[in-house]
C-alpha cells in the first residue's frame, strides 16, 4: 500500500463582498427600510394607542362630571382602547418573542 | 381609514338612534299640548339621517344626523269649546301625531340603537379572536 505524497494546499484567496454572490443582493434590497422600520411601525402603533386611550379617559371624565352626552359614547371608546391595547401589547410580544428568538442562535 | 373603524360607524349608527329616540319622547310628551287656533300647532319631530359618504371611494364612514324635520304645524283642529284656550268658534288646535305610530317608531329606535351595539360587541369578539393567533404557538 502507497501513500501518496501530499500536495501543496493551494492559497485561500481573497474573501469578496457578500454582495458579488448574486442571489443575496435581492434580500439586501428587502432589508433596508428607511429610518429602522419596525422600530417606527411599532411607535407608530403606541402613539395610536395613547390618543385612543386620551379620548377615552377625556369621555371618562365627561362621565364622572355629567357632562356627557351620549352613554354610549364612552362605552364604545373604551372598548376601543381596551382592543387597541390588546394589539398594542400582542405585536410587542410577538416582536420580543422573534427576537429572542435571534437571540437563541447558535453561532 | 383606520384599524378600528367599526367603532366609530357602529357609534355613529347609535348616535342616530339615540336623536330618534330623544325626538320620539318628545312627540309622546307633547301629544297632548294644545294651542289656540292663532298659531302653529306642536310639530313632530322626525331625525334627517344621511350616509357619511364615502362608501363609493371603499371608505364607509358611517351615518350623521343632518337634522331635525318639523311635520304638519295645521295640526288638528278640535272642537273644544270648554277650552281656555278655545277661539270664539270653540276650536282649539292639537298636534298631528298618531300614537301608535311613534310607538312604532320607538321599538324602531330601540332596536336600532340594539342592534348597532351588537355590532360593537361583535367587532370586539372578532378582534379579541384575531389577537389569539399564534398565542398558543
Amino acid at each position: 500500500m502507497s501513500i501518496t505524497g501530499i500536495g501543496v494546499v493551494p492559497p485561500v484567496g481573497p474573501i469578496g463582498p457578500a454582495g458579488a454572490a448574486g442571489g443575496i443582493t435581492g434580500a439586501s434590497r428587502v432589508a433596508s427600510p428607511q429610518g429602522g422600520g419596525f422600530a417606527t411601525s411599532l411607535a407608530g402603533a403606541v402613539d395610536n394607542l395613547s390618543a385612543v386611550q386620551a379620548k377615552a379617559d377625556d369621555l371618562a371624565v365627561q362621565a364622572a362630571t355629567g357632562t356627557l352626552t351620549n352613554a354610549h359614547d364612552y362605552l364604545i371608546a373604551a372598548s376601543e382602547a381596551s382592543l387597541t391595547t390588546q394589539m398594542t401589547v400582542a405585536v410587542r410580544n410577538k416582536a420580543i418573542e422573534a427576537f429572542n428568538e435571534i437571540m437563541r442562535m447558535p453561532l | 381609514m383606520g384599524l378600528f373603524d367599526v367603532f366609530s360607524i357602529a357609534g355613529s349608527g347609535t348616535n342616530l338612534n339615540r336623536v330618534w329616540l330623544d325626538c320620539v319622547s318628545d312627540n309622546i310628551a307633547n301629544i297632548n299640548t294644545v294651542r289656540s287656533t292663532s298659531e302653529s300647532a306642536f310639530q313632530a319631530r322626525y331625525v334627517v339621517a344621511q350616509s357619511a359618504d364615502g362608501f363609493a371611494a371603499g371608505d364607509p364612514k358611517g351615518v350623521n344626523v343632518t337634522g331635525i324635520a318639523l311635520g304638519n304645524a295645521e295640526g288638528r283642529v278640535v272642537y273644544e269649546p270648554d277650552n281656555p284656550l278655545a277661539d270664539t268658534d270653540g276650536y282649539v288646535r292639537r298636534p298631528d301625531i298618531d300614537l301608535g305610530d311613534q310607538m312604532t317608531q320607538l321599538i324602531q329606535a330601540q332596536r336600532g340603537y340594539q342592534a348597532n351595539l351588537a355590532v360593537v360587541e361583535r367587532a370586539t369578539q372578532a378582534y379579541q379572536t384575531a389577537l389569539q393567533i399564534g398565542r398558543n404557538a
